[in-house]
This record gives C-alpha cells, sequence and structure tokens, in this order.
C-alpha cells in the first residue's frame, strides 16, 4: 500500500511546489534586482554638524580639485596620511601673470601635474581643511568608473599601472609645456651648478696653492689638508643626495616647524643649489612662510564658524 | 502542402515551362526550408521565454540589457555561439563527433515533417504520421550515444548511457500511451487524429459539462494518459525534472561537455526542436490540435465569459488572500471576451480552426514544460528508473485496457 501512497503524496507535492511557483510567476515582481546603470540607489544623507556646507553632509567620496583656484602650497599633500597626493610645481618668473584665484590671490607657481591616486585615499577629509583656497573638496560621487583615465598624462607603457592605481590628473598643463618647464627647470639647475663647479673648482685651487704654499713653509700640514677635502669631493663629481641632510640643519633655525619641512617638496631641482650658494635661501623662504602661513589663518575662522553653527 | 505549392508554382505562365517533377522537386525544398527556419526562430524565441519564465519564477528579472527588455538576448548568443573557435578534442573520435550533433539535429527537424499545423499546413501527409514521429524521434538518441562515445571524456559517456538507458525506458510507457489514443480513432494518420476531436460534447459522454470533444476529456483513462504522456515525453526530452544525462552538478556537461560553439548551438537547437515537437504532439494527440476549442461564434461568447467569470473570481480570491491586485490575466480576458461580444467577426474568427489553435495549444504545453522545469528537482537515477517501470509502464498498460473496456460500455465499437 506504501506503493499508492508514494505516488499520490508524490503527485500533492508536486503540485504544491507547481503552485509556489506559479504564485511567484504571476505576482508583480516588486523586489527585484536594480538595474544599476539605470538605476542607482539614493545616496543616504545625514548631518555630522559641520552645517549647511552640503558636501559634507553627505557621504565623502570621490576626491575632486578645482584647479583653476590652486596656488600649489602643498598644503593638502603634506596634510595627507597615506601620501596619495603628489603636486609637481614650478616658480613663474617675477613678471610673469598666471592668474588669480576666485580669492583673488595672486599665484605664483605653475602647478604642471597634481595627481590624485584614488585607489590609496581613504577618504579621511583631511587635505580639505588646511586647502587656503578651498579647491579641494570631497564629492558624493562614488562611482569610479569614467573616461578621464584616459587624460592621464602618462605614457602609454605606465597607463596600465596607471588604470589599476586610479591616479588622477587634474592639472589643466599639457604634457608638452609640462616637459618643457622641467627642461628649463633642469636647465637653470645645470648652469647653477655649472658655475657652483667652477667656484668650488676655484676655492679648490685656492686651497690648493694656499696648502702647498702652507707646506712648503711648515708644519701646519694636517688643518690644512682637512679643509679640501670636506667641502670639495662630494660634490664634485654629480649633484648626489648628500647635500640634502646638509641642508636640514639651516631651516631648522626658522621658526615654525612646519617650515623646516617645507624647501625639501618645494622646488627639488632648487635644493642641490642651496646646499653650497648660501645667499639664495633667504629667496625661497618668504615664499614658503607666507603658504605656511595662510592655512593655519583660514582654518581657525572656519573652526570658529563651526561652532557658531552648533550653537546655533 | 508540398503539392499545392507546386501547383501554385506552376500556375504562373513564366513558370509553367518547368515540368511537374521540377516544380515538386523545388517545393520540397522550400518546405524543407520553411521547416528548418521555424525551428531556428522557435529556438531563439523559446530560449528566451524560457530565461525570462525562470527569472519571474525566481523574482529575478531575466535578460534586461540587449534590446528592450532583453529580447535580442538570444539573438545576440546566438551570433557569438556561431563566432566561437570549433574545438575538436585531440583524443576525439573526429568522424563521430562531427557526425553526432548534426544526427540529433536532422532527427529533431525531420520529425516536423510529419506535424500538421492546420489542414493545409503540413509537409507529408502520411498514413502511419504517429508511428514515423515517434520512431524518428527516437533516432536521437544515436546521435547523443555518438557524442558521448566520441568526445572520449568520463563525463560525456556517462552522459550518453543515462541518456539512452533513460530514453529506451520511456519509449514503451509513451508508446503504448499513444497506441491507447490510436485504439479510440483506429488511424495513425495526424490529420484523422485531429479530424476525430471536432464538434463538442460531454466531459467523458454522461457528464453534462459542454467541452470539445478532445481526446483528453474522452474517458477518464484517456484523461490519465495525457498527463502520462506528458511525463514519458519530458523524460525522452531531457528536461527537468529528467535531465540526469546533462545534469550539471554531476556531470559537467553531460555528452554536451566537450562540444563549442556551432556543435554546441546544434544540441540547443536540437533540445529546443524536440521539446516543441513534443508540445506539438501533446496537442495534436490529446488537445484537438488545430481544431478550435469553440463550436461556433456564440460559443465562443459564451465560453469566454465564463473564463471571465472565473478570471473575476480567481482575482476575487487571491485579493482576499494576500492583498494583491494581479490585473493582467483578468484584463486580458475581459478585452477578449468584450471584442468577441462586439465584434462577430472577430468570435467567428476565434471558432474556426487554424494554425492559431494549434501554436497556442502547444505554446501552453512548451510553457507546462518550463513550469516543471522551473519547479520540481532533478531525479536520482534508480528514482528515475523506478517511476518508469514501476508506475508509469503499469499505467499506461491500466489506461490501455480501460480505454478499450469504455467503448465497448459506451458503444463507440461493437463485436
Amino acid at each position: 500500500m506504501s506503493y499508492f501512497s508514494n505516488i499520490s503524496s508524490a503527485i500533492t507535492t508536486l503540485v504544491d511546489g507547481m503552485k509556489v511557483t506559479m504564485g511567484y510567476f504571476v505576482r508583480p515582481r516588486e523586489h527585484v534586482t536594480l538595474q544599476y546603470p539605470d538605476e542607482v540607489w539614493p545616496i543616504p544623507t545625514r548631518n555630522i554638524g559641520v552645517g549647511e556646507i552640503e558636501s559634507y553632509n553627505t557621504i565623502r567620496s570621490k576626491l575632486v580639485v578645482d584647479f583653476e583656484d590652486c596656488i600649489g602650497c602643498k598644503a593638502c599633500e603634506r596634510a595627507c596620511p597615506v601620501d596619495c597626493i603628489d603636486i609637481e610645481t614650478f616658480k613663474a618668473g617675477p613678471d610673469e601673470d598666471i592668474g588669480t584665484t576666485k580669492n583673488d590671490t595672486k599665484i605664483k607657481l605653475r602647478v604642471t601635474s597634481f595627481t590624485i591616486d584614488m585607489s590609496e585615499c581613504m577618504f579621511c577629509d583631511l587635505c580639505t581643511h588646511p586647502c587656503p583656497e578651498d579647491c579641494i573638496h570631497m564629492t558624493p560621487d562614488y562611482q569610479f568608473i569614467s573616461n578621464d583615465n584616459v587624460k592621464l598624462d602618462v605614457t602609454p607603457e605606465e597607463r596600465w599601472r596607471d588604470r589599476n592605481h586610479l591616479i588622477y590628473q587634474f592639472s589643466k598643463v599639457s604634457p608638452i609645456e609640462r616637459a618643457q618647464r622641467q627642461a628649463e627647470a633642469e636647465k637653470v639647475a645645470a648652469a647653477k651648478a655649472a658655475a657652483m663647479e667652477a667656484k668650488k673648482a676655484a676655492a679648490e685651487k685656492a686651497a690648493a696653492t694656499k696648502a702647498a704654499q702652507e707646506a712648503r713653509e711648515a708644519e701646519q700640514a694636517q688643518t690644512a689638508a682637512a679643509t679640501p677635502e670636506g667641502i670639495g669631493v662630494p660634490i664634485a663629481p654629480s649633484i648626489s643626495e648628500t647635500p640634502v641632510v646638509q641642508t636640514e640643519p639651516v631651516p631648522v633655525s626658522t621658526p615654525t616647524v612646519e617650515s623646516a619641512s617645507e624647501p625639501e617638496p618645494m622646488e627639488k631641482i632648487e635644493v642641490p643649489l642651496e646646499t653650497i650658494s648660501t645667499p639664495e635661501i633667504p629667496e625661497v623662504k618668504p615664499v614658503t612662510t607666507e603658504t605656511a602661513a595662510e592655512p593655519e589663518t583660514q582654518t581657525e575662522p572656519e573652526d570658529s564658524s563651526k561652532g557658531e553653527t552648533e550653537n546655533g | 502542402m508540398i503539392q499545392l505549392l507546386a501547383n501554385w508554382i506552376l500556375s504562373f505562365d513564366i513558370l509553367s515551362g518547368m515540368g511537374n517533377s521540377v516544380a515538386w522537386g523545388l517545393s520540397l525544398f522550400i518546405v524543407a526550408a520553411l521547416i528548418f527556419a521555424f525551428v531556428a526562430v522557435n529556438a531563439i524565441v523559446l530560449v528566451y521565454i524560457e530565461r525570462k519564465v525562470s527569472a519571474f519564477m525566481q523574482v529575478r528579472l531575466g535578460p534586461m540589457r540587449v534590446g528592450k527588455f532583453g529580447t535580442l538576448q538570444t539573438v545576440a548568443d546566438a551570433l557569438k555561439l556561431l563566432q566561437k573557435e570549433d574545438i575538436i578534442p585531440r583524443s576525439a573520435d573526429k568522424v563521430l563527433f562531427i557526425i553526432g550533433p548534426w544526427v540529433i539535429l536532422v532527427a529533431s527537424v525531420v520529425t516536423f515533417a510529419a506535424i500538421p499545423f492546420s489542414d493545409t499546413w503540413l509537409a507529408a501527409n502520411m498514413n502511419i504520421g504517429l508511428f514515423y514521429v515517434v520512431s524518428i524521434s527516437s533516432i536521437v538518441v544515436l546521435g547523443i550515444v555518438m557524442a558521448g562515445w566520441a568526445s572520449n571524456n568520463k563525463w560525456s559517456l556517462y552522459g550518453a548511457m543515462r541518456s539512452a538507458a533513460q530514453i529506451i525506458s520511456y519509449e514503451i510507457p509513451v508508446g503504448i500511451t499513444l497506441i491507447a489514443v490510436v485504439a479510440v480513432v483506429g488511424s495513425l494518420n495526424l490529420q484523422t487524429i485531429i479530424q476525430e476531436q471536432a464538434g463538442t460534447g460531454n466531459l467523458f459522454h454522461w457528464i453534462p459539462i459542454p467541452l470539445p470533444n478532445w481526446f483528453i476529456f474522452h474517458s477518464p483513462f484517456l484523461f490519465i494518459a495525457a498527463f502520462v504522456y506528458l511525463i514519458g515525453a519530458t523524460a525522452e526530452i531531457n528536461r527537468t525534472p529528467f535531465d540526469i544525462p546533462e545534469s550539471e552538478s554531476e556531470l559537467v556537461a553531460g555528452f554536451m561537455t566537450e562540444f563549442s560553439g556551432l556543435r554546441w548551438a546544434l544540441f540547443f537547437l536540437s533540445e529546443y526542436a524536440n521539446a516543441t515537437l513534443v508540445a506539438f504532439l501533446v496537442s495534436i494527440v490529446f488537445l484537438g490540435g488545430w481544431q478550435s476549442p469553440f463550436a461556433d461564434y456564440q460559443g465562443t461568447q459564451i465560453g469566454f465569459s465564463i473564463i471571465t467569470l472565473v478570471a473575476i473570481m480567481w482575482t476575487l480570491f487571491v485579493r482576499a488572500k494576500t492583498g494583491r491586485l494581479s490585473v493582467y490575466p483578468l484584463g486580458l480576458s475581459l478585452v477578449i471576451t468584450i471584442s468577441a461580444w462586439l465584434f462577430p467577426g472577430f468570435a467567428i474568427w476565434m471558432a474556426s480552426p487554424g494554425i492559431f489553435w494549434m501554436l497556442m495549444k502547444a505554446g501552453s504545453i512548451i510553457f507546462m514544460l518550463m513550469w516543471f522545469r522551473w519547479t520540481f528537482p532533478r531525479l536520482r537515477v534508480d528514482q528515475l528508473m523506478y517511476v518508469s517501470w514501476k508506475v508509469i509502464l503499469p499505467l499506461s498498460l491500466i489506461n490501455l485496457m480501460g480505454v478499450a473496456i469504455w467503448m465497448w460500455l459506451t458503444g463507440e465499437i461493437q463485436f
């Protein structure tokens, strides 16, 4: 008898199953797959207490730079905890007019490259606050799919790497102009280095003749031999990294600690020049101190406004 | 149909000089091409419908990107399959590997020669039509065994062996079930079988419910026989729940494992051709083929009114039970009913036999097969054999005897 009960139970269970599937077939489809490129979930909004600034009250996602307002101060690059921002600047000539920002600040540095590596960015928002011109900010755009990557000014060999690393280039300077600037700066640096070498050679010669004279004269040979080696030997072959170590003690004497680290990234080519030509250091300093001072003065009122809005 | 086409070709003054035999050959070729085109287009449409039906049964949307609502998805898939690399494994039996898919395709396409789409749309009006269809469609198993053996792959061979065992097992109940119908008609001609089912009558001859004279309503035995045949045919065409020859979870893809590109597409084509063939056969043998379910246009109007009433009641029932309002069946039946009452021409067209009814019946059977496929889990091999030899075969034998006794009791045959 289990034979017939098996058959009847098979029929009833099959009919039950068919009822279920037919129910789903006829039912209007309410909760189904999101058709992603056509439909998008609404971005959640929240109030984190910053006030009316809309971009702060949404989720923080893609970093965007309004490049027209960037003055190349590198405040954001220094603030970034993961070093995903990379800025390359060249000093403009004294009578060149590059333009002004929306805050009527005169731009003194040519920003030839402003890249943000979005694969490393951790969306901490720390870079947006130090910016003196409010030109770098986070947007709620979380979709990193775009054709903008194609505009990257990289060689075809590097493009694959950059696609992988989601590096965004914000600088409007063309690659050709950038190469020109780099070449110019290298030329200037080479000229200065050559001038310095000549100066050094002269100094060496003088020292050598002096030493020879002194050796001929008599017993003070030890002190005379030590001085030419200390100055001449490491610098003569090429522009090596050792001068950087020598520069560090020089800016330490300046009042703030922030400005101490500035001269290194500011002008990479000028760094070796500073090593020996001491008169050039004061020329660089005013630029760095200005840029370092501006974010400090501007972030303070922001903080105070935050406090007001919170209280209000 | 071929003779009609030949006569039509010869009726033109320009072409009349070609002679009767040439016209016959030309029309033969045209009809063959038409049948193959029907099979190919049918497969493309059915794959799309199957994907949509499965998606709707699983609360998904199915293909949506290619074309509006993904309508061109299968066309794109077919184009992709045509471009794919044709791989023949090095250690495969090359001749059998190449012939196998074609044997399957030819076996499944050739059977359509005997299928009457309407009273005139019929390639070959054979007096042994049913026998021809059943016998030719079993050649498919030969191609499957060829493909599985030639692949030189254990999965393929297992799939082929299972398929052979399954098709041979289910041929017997299916054949006996069809014999029950042949016993009623007294003919193997498919057109005669359809013409026997014309008109309307009572359910099982004596229950006073007016229903068409289809064989599914002929007697309780044939009513069961229709479902027995549907189950057996589902097993013969290797569809779920009887798809152990190509069960994805056990044998990678069964006998299709080593095939790619066009050859794989041929398997797919023949699979859907076989499904369509089974649907046509069910609708011919049990559902009246191209006969309309309504006797005349008044019957159409009344019939659709009853269907609308049922739809209204069903909608209210669903609304009371689940709180949802599903308006599509109600709306469709309302539109048809109102147009049937307003336009007698539409009602007369609905009441007249034709290819429309044939395709409607076959389509609903195909939907039923899809419904089976996306509901039932796969049977184990021993369960499959149990169902075939211990359940369906005795049932079909009982049906055969029962039909004979029924006809003697109702006086349809006298000794």
